[in-house]
């Protein structure tokens, strides 16, 4: 591995020394010359960044391409070989015997179909009522963005404390306030990840919201006064004139939604644990490579993950964004 | 549909609003009513924490999902805050914080060291391999990072072997490089007038003089804005402390969150004053630098 790392490294560097050498030439073609000392300067200057880039960016990468066909394990490292697809074989076998990828699997795709229409639309609602031409609307703008700065961490706990199964936990003594006796709300596994979707909806709509209020502001304000003129009542005019206008932004804010629910993992670790109701993919690889220490077998749906975002984003891309 | 509205309409051009303003005195109750009920869902959650964390087992106990829950028990104002005395006390949470703080000030001076001068030198200086650094930033711009964090992990556990005092390290350094950052300092530098940079270098000023008394002093903005993101980003980082930090003493704060819960005799109340401890510093942050936060918001590419 560090063998790999050293030739990943002495191969850059000799690109990189060839690309210089050319655009020295370059230069002396067109009568220009590098100032020797100042270029110097220059690549020390971009060395520490270049330097924990490689470390930190650019060898993850192409570790987590190189380590999905190998059989990695972090106790014994040293033993490492080639397997070619067998981690590949061993996911989708997995998920044929239903065994805890096909849960995580099935888990997060409920929570992408539900958290992402359910985040876009409230986050959509909240921006159009933020921005009546009323006294006050810049409060509640606060208000709905206030559960954006609290940590991940935090709103986990706080609401795993809050639908404690105990009497006195907030949920369940709201409920008890109607005679309904208390429920365990995060280990029933009907409602686990329904929990969990709402939790993430109510923390990350804020934080949308604001991009589409934003966005609502340059919307061109004569294109309503004709769509008024023309007799358009309140919901045409949403339809005709507000969601054209909002695409680029709509279309940005799905993709990214999208991204960050494919890879939805601290609130069912923090709220529920390793569970066959909370798992989610992203929760599963980090089990498999981190507690586990199958690295290599982690990296392989790292990857398949990676390949399966990649090809929505790409497909969302092409389809909402070539209309205009 | 009343021509005056109309008018009206069309006169007041100013105000970047597109519904109309809702007139009549009705709609107007409607919509505070309205808006306070939804504000009420979204602050709840976290209303319900910060009364929580003044209370004991048993005022919870009795008043929890009732109103008096909201409403400070007044007969006993003494143990107001006995629940952060305790957690300050005995659990010695103000240690986390610090750990935290100096993770994220340690990462800030860094990370603008580091990237302020790489993007210094990429966007104002001449050198052979210029065009070929340019590519390779935009490329890693655009490669997700997000699925490496197991990689990340091996690396740092091969080089730096995780001993006590160097698993700080590994903290520090892989949140001290982006890239984007990079991008960002560039774009800022780019509108930076080449005379004052001209201007000291006819005073003899070295490129590192130049940089740290030209460059830097005039990008305050930029600045601010990749700090707090550090800030932000360091705070809130839980999963990778707690992988690679094995000495308890040394975790951040959020990282310290989980353990505190396991502990044994820990209250509720108690909990949630950990919770608020943790969640007041990004408060104060996103308070005071709002800005230079909307800012960041808006360079991410987005065309707002």
């Amino acid at each position: 591995m560090t063998l790999f790392a050293i030739i990943v490294f002495i191969i850059l560097a000799l690109i990189f020394g060839l690309v210089v050498f050319f655009d020295i030439r370059k230069a002396k073609k067109q009568q220009q010359k590098y100032h020797l000392g100042r270029s110097i300067t220059a690549m020390c200057l971009i060395f520490p960044a270049c330097l924990l880039a490689f470390f930190f960016i650019l060898l993850p990468i192409l570790y987590s391409l190189g380590y999905g066909f190998t059989d990695y394990n972090l106790l014994k490292p040293s033993v490492a070989k080639f397997v070619w697809f067998k981690n590949f074989t061993d996911a989708f076998n997995e998920i044929l015997k239903g065994g805890k990828l096909a849960m995580a699997l099935k888990n997060t795709a409920f929570f992408v179909v539900l958290v992402v229409p359910l985040q876009i639309i409230l986050a959509l609602v909240l921006a159009l009522f933020c921005n009546v031409n009323i006294k006050g609307r810049g409060i509640f703008k606060v208000c709905f963005f206030t559960p954006v700065v609290v940590s991940l961490t935090v709103t986990s706990y706080l609401w795993s404390e809050l639908l404690s199964p105990s009497e006195t936990g907030m949920m369940n003594s709201l409920l008890g306030l109607f005679g309904i006796p208390p429920q365990d709300f995060l280990n029933n596994p009907d409602t686990t990840m329904l929990w969990i979707v709402i939790v993430s909806a109510w923390q990350g709509c804020g934080y949308q919201m604001l991009i589409f209020s934003s966005a609502l502001t340059g919307i061109r304000k004569d294109l309503y006064e004709a769509a008024r003129m023309d007799g358009c009542n309140a919901w045409q005019r949403f339809i005709k004139v507000t969601l054209p206008g909002l695409k680029p932004t709509l279309l940005y804010v799905l993709i990214t939604v999208f991204v960050g629910a494919c890879r939805i993992m601290i609130q069912p670790m923090l709220m529920v644990g390793y569970q066959d109701n909370s798992v989610t993919l992203s929760y599963y690889m980090y089990q498999e490579g981190y507690a586990f220490r199958h690295v290599g077998y982690s990296s392989a749906i790292a990857l398949l993950m990676t390949i399966f975002i990649g090809t929505i984003t790409f497909i969302q891309r092409k389809v909402l964004g070539d209309k205009k | 549909m009343n021509t005056n509205k109309v008018r009206e309409l069309i006169n007041d051009n100013k105000t970047p609003i597109i519904t109309k303003g809702a007139k009549s005195i009705y709609a107007k109750i409607i919509y505070y009513i309205l808006g306070i009920c939804i504000s009420l869902m979204f602050l709840f959650p976290i209303l319900y924490m910060v009364a929580a964390s003044t209370k004991s087992e048993e005022t919870i106990a009795k008043h929890a999902g009732t109103i008096m829950m909201f409403v400070p028990n007044f007969s006993n104002m003494g143990s107001f805050f006995s629940n952060y005395e305790i957690l300050f006390g005995e659990y010695n949470i103000g240690r986390y914080a610090l750990n935290s703080l100096l993770y994220a000030a340690i990462v800030i001076v860094l990370n603008i060291i580091i990237n302020g001068l790489a993007a210094y030198a990429i966007c104002k200086l001449r050198f052979p391999g210029k065009r070929f650094l340019n590519f390779i930033i935009m490329f890693l711009i655009i490669v997700p990072v997000e699925t490496s964090i197991i990689p990340l992990y091996t690396i740092c556990k091969t080089m730096l072997g995780f001993k006590q005092n160097l698993s700080i390290l590994a903290i520090i350094l892989p949140s001290s490089i982006s890239v984007f950052n990079i991008f960002l300092f560039i774009q800022f530098f780019s509108s930076i007038p080449k005379e004052f940079e001209e201007a000291a270098r006819m005073d003899g000023a070295n490129t590192l003089k130049v940089f740290f008394k030209v460059i830097l002093p005039l990008s305050k903005p930029i600045l601010a804005t990749v700090a707090v993101f550090c800030f932000i980003g360091v705070w809130n980082d839980y999963l990778w402390p707690t992988m690679v930090l094995v000495d308890e003493s040394m975790f951040p704060i959020q990282a310290i969150l989980g353990s505190l819960q396991a502990k044994e005799g820990i209250t509720t109340g108690q909990v949630m004053a950990s919770l608020v401890v943790t969640s007041i510093p990004i408060f104060i942050v996103y308070i005071a630098a709002q800005k230079y936060i909307v800012k960041g918001f808006g360079a991410g590419g987005l065309k707002l």
